[in-house]
């Protein structure tokens, strides 16, 4: 691993995302400012690009693919909205609309407490520790890797969407949570706030990112690595790579929820899509764009591909899919590593005999 | 003066049990007495009203249309009463003759009575379902009949079930028939109705039986109570029997849908250790394909419409098996040592023939023809129907499972690809074609998503989101069944689609899909390869 110092496009991309933040909060107010819609754009990217580092890290580093990560993105969302409804409820009295849709007088019994924030975030580290823990425990303890592994965390996503999608659970059903009107005691929808929303998505993004280099940068890094490349031949020298796992994984479960909590108050509402197994999916794409084993690639990809994404969905949503589909399978044959093939220019030639591919192969 | 009410209704139900006891239609009618006893005082009134009801319901062809005109006659007040006998005053013809003739004298047109007024309603109505010549009519007789299940004669309804040409209508009135039995005067007459009822036992006729609680002979009658107690029991016998086969059969055809879109991912998985996230979408091309065909025969040869779903087989095979080693030629070929890679790529190609099917034909569900096989079904017990369109997709998927495993177990090209699932480098070394193997092997598991999709088009709704529906069971069904193996694709397709119809009504289908992944997730716990895994290293 390069020491930080000379990781020069980490620190570009490090130094770009601090340099918007700052100007952000700068030019707030002044008639330079940005607009309220590109503020928006731009916080919604930083969490979408949170999500993908915590999908690098253990897929990247780990060789842990998982196609269920919308799962702890969810659960971060899903308590940030409620955390939102009953704040909002505290402070202005206004009842949500799942309660009115459902006929219940009052909330059911384990929105108690969410008007806190501390206790939110509390509940929320718990449920996805809890989730990621077990989960993770069984499946690695059992030795289910690789393509398995993928297959059943796109699983365990479907059924949790399938879960929420009923109405009865106090979680908003299909129609999902919305109607937030004050974060912190502050009313939300003005440009003051989405503008520090904004920020501190840019700002979590960037200690994410430096946290991210840190860990795998270091000695625990290193072991990462190796499991990654050979875990039979670390089990033999004697280290126990469960924990190791698990731990990283856990972490990478923390990181996306993270992401989904500052994801719901700028988006202003929270449904069960997020918990379809396309999202998860496209956040292996993004990742696998941008250039999987890299931190500052996944970064990149999350933000391109979803402001291609952005645009394009005004303009014409209909080819998005069609480019979408393209862009993976250039990626997969062609630049095997994503954006970082591209920045070094190690073009592989799709049906050669020796493909640089082979270098990347993986254990399955 | 006062006893006359009583004498009357006496008189009536004396001779309305008679005349149900022995049917009117075997002695020859005294038409004039009929006649005379209309004009006669309010018991006598009564009298003919049950004896023309009877006429309706046994009385000879010739005798029905004499007596028909006369209750309507008697309600409207038409029927003009003198000496010589009576007049229909409404065309003025003679009641026993049908001769033209005015009436005699001064005519006195009899009322009838509160009592009688029914019996006679009664009587009309029972004509006019006999023998009106619009269904209408004979509906709205019904309707009237309906109201007094306990006055109608027996036999009317039988003959007249018999006798109805609108298939709507006589059902209606084999069911009347059936409640009126239920509620007829004679004990004995009811409790043959029950015995009748309980030999098709169904939720309906649990709820008639259960609704004969509460009548009054269920507290007086014993023998009455015993027969409707043990026709409960035995109709909740064949209730229960026929739930616990018609979840026995939905499961097995859903085992059967799930076995079908899972063999073919087993197969690939076991060969090359590839999942193909597009294998949902070629079943959804293979309906698409089975749709194409039926239009093609819609336009070209209409006569053979109804055997599409057989002619559309090998069209369905043999396109998606090309899109399949289209497929593995031109991109999973270069993947085979990065899974998770191929996974991305499978995903992409899943969403780029969705989305190209949704630009090609749209995203509302395609119209299918019904066959007149996989039409209807059979009613077995309760409420368990054989029905055929699920019986289509289980032969369908019994004989898949035949031909790949004659493919597998008996062909040149089985025996490579069993040889590469087992080693792939050994397999290579003694000369066998890895490469191309793979390539048939992919074609062969595309085709037989193809298959699926024509198997489900009679049953699901075909549109271009369906694959999403199949593909994660698909998954389930694989990871539970192990890597390659026929035997273990079929098991966890069978013990999956069944655990998913049991829980299906106690929790529903949401929880039936939760329970269903823990159980998969746990069992990997016991078995990470799988229920039935090849024996061999490692990988």
């Amino acid at each position: 691993m390069m020491p930080l110092s000379k990781d020069r496009p980490f620190l570009a991309l490090l130094l770009a995302l601090v340099g918007v933040a700052l100007a952000m909060g700068l030019l707030a107010g002044t008639p330079f400012a940005l607009s309220r819609y590109l503020a928006n754009a731009i916080g919604q990217l930083a969490a979408f690009a949170v999500l993908a580092l915590a999908l690098d890290l253990i897929w990247g580093y780990l060789g842990i693919l998982s196609l269920g990560h919308g799962l702890f993105f969810a659960v971060g969302g899903y308590v940030m909205a409620m955390y939102l409804l009953k704040h909002s409820f505290v402070v202005t009295g206004t009842v949500p609309d799942f309660l009115q849709f459902m006929g219940w007088k009052d909330f059911p019994f384990y929105w108690a407490g969410f008007e806190f924030f501390p206790y939110a975030l509390f509940v929320a580290v718990a449920v996805t520790g809890l989730i990621a823990g077990i989960f993770g425990y069984v499946s690695f303890r059992s030795r289910v890797g690789g393509v398995y592994f993928a297959i059943i965390t796109q699983a365990l996503v479907y059924v949790a969407m399938l879960l929420m999608f009923r109405n009865d659970t106090g979680f908003g059903g299909n129609n999902g949570m919305t109607g937030f009107a004050v974060l912190f005691g502050w009313p939300m929808g003005t440009s003051g706030m989405i503008t520090a929303l904004a920020i501190a998505s840019l700002l979590v993004l960037a200690g994410v990112l430096v946290g991210c280099r840190l860990l795998v940068g270091s000695r625990f890094g290193a072991l990462m690595l190796a499991t990654r490349d050979d875990e039979t031949r670390l089990r033999t020298l004697g280290y126990e790579t469960l924990r190791l796992k698990l731990g990283v994984w856990c972490l990478s479960a923390l990181i996306a929820m993270c992401a989904g909590m500052l994801y719901v108050p700028q988006v202003g509402i929270i449904n069960p899509r997020v918990l379809s197994p396309e999202l998860s999916l496209e956040i292996a794409v993004w990742v696998a764009i941008g250039g999987r084993g890299h931190l500052a690639g996944a970064v990149i990809g999350a933000l391109l591909v979803n402001a291609v994404k952005f645009w394009l969905s005004f303009a014409a949503p209909d080819i998005w899919p069609f480019i979408l589909s393209g862009l993976i399978v250039l990626v997969v044959l062609v630049f095997p590593n994503g954006l970082m093939d591209l920045a070094t220019f190690k073009l592989v030639r799709p049906m050669g005999p020796r493909r640089a591919a082979a270098a990347l192969e993986e254990g399955r | 003066m006062k006893l006359a009410p009583f004498v009357s209704i006496l008189v009536g139900v004396l001779a309305g049990g008679l005349l149900l006891a022995s049917p009117a239609g075997a002695q020859p009618l005294d038409r004039a007495a009929l006649i005379a006893r209309m004009c006669g005082e309010a018991a006598a009134m009564g009298e003919a009203g049950t004896a023309l009801a009877a006429l309706a319901a046994s009385g000879e062809e010739a005798e029905r249309a004499w007596a028909a005109p006369l209750p309507r006659a008697a309600i409207d007040r038409t029927l003009a009463c003198d000496e010589a006998g009576a007049v229909l005053t409404e065309g003025g013809l003679d009641a026993l003759t049908r001769a033209p003739r005015a009436a005699q004298g001064t005519p006195r047109t009899p009322l009838l009575s509160l009592k009688n007024r029914p019996v006679y309603e009664l009587a009309d109505a029972a004509f006019t379902l006999r023998m009106a010549p619009s269904v209408s009519q004979r509906a709205a007789a019904l309707k009237i009949l309906e109201r007094r299940p306990a006055l109608i004669p027996a036999g009317l309804l039988e003959g007249a079930a018999q006798a109805e040409t609108d298939a709507g209508l006589k059902a209606q009135i084999e069911n009347l028939a059936q409640s009126a039995a239920l509620n007829a005067a004679d004990p004995a007459l009811r409790r043959a109705a029950i015995a009748r009822l309980t030999e098709n036992p169904n939720r309906r006729t649990l709820t008639q039986l259960t609704g004969l609680k509460s009548d009054a002979a269920y507290a007086t009658d014993a023998a009455f109570r015993q027969a409707v107690e043990s026709g409960i029991a035995k109709v909740e016998r064949g209730i229960a029997l026929g739930d616990a086969l018609a979840t026995l059969y939905n499961g097995l055809s859903f085992a059967s849908i799930l076995f079908m879109a899972a063999i073919g991912l087993a197969i690939i998985f076991g060969l090359m250790g590839v999942i193909n996230l597009a294998q949902g979408e070629l079943i959804m091309i293979g309906a698409y394909v089975t749709w194409l065909v039926q239009q093609g025969l819609r336009s070209l040869a209409p006569g053979l419409l109804d055997w599409y779903l057989v002619l559309a087989i090998p069209f369905a095979f043999l396109v998606t098996a090309a899109i399949g080693i289209a497929l593995e030629a031109s991109l999973l070929r270069h993947l085979y040592k990065r899974p998770l890679m191929s996974l991305l790529a499978t995903w992409a190609v899943s969403l780029f023939l969705m989305n190209l099917v949704r630009v090609l034909f749209g995203t509302q569900n395609l119209q299918f023809e019904t066959p007149f096989y996989v039409t209807g079904g059979v009613p077995v017990i309760g409420d368990f129907i054989f029905t055929w369109n699920r019986m289509f997709a289980i032969a369908f998927a019994v004989v898949t499972l035949a031909l790949t495993w004659a493919v597998v177990r008996k062909t040149p090209l089985g025996l490579n690809i069993r040889a590469v699932t087992q080693n792939r480098d050994m397999a290579a070394c003694i000369g066998i074609p890895t490469r191309r193997v793979d390539m048939m092997a992919f074609g062969l598991g595309s085709g037989l998503a193809g298959l699926a999709g024509l198997a489900l088009s009679p049953i699901y709704s075909v549109n271009p989101q369906m694959g999403q529906n199949f593909i994660i069971d698909a998954f389930m069904v694989v990871v539970l069944g192990g890597v390659g193996t026929i035997a273990g694709t079929v098991v966890a397709a069978l013990g999956i689609g069944q655990i998913n119809v049991l829980i299906e009504p106690l929790w529903g289908a949401v929880a039936a899909k939760v329970i269903v992944l823990l159980m998969i997730i746990g069992f990997l716990q016991w078995r990470p390869e799988g229920l039935f895994a090849v024996k061999g290293r490692r990988k």
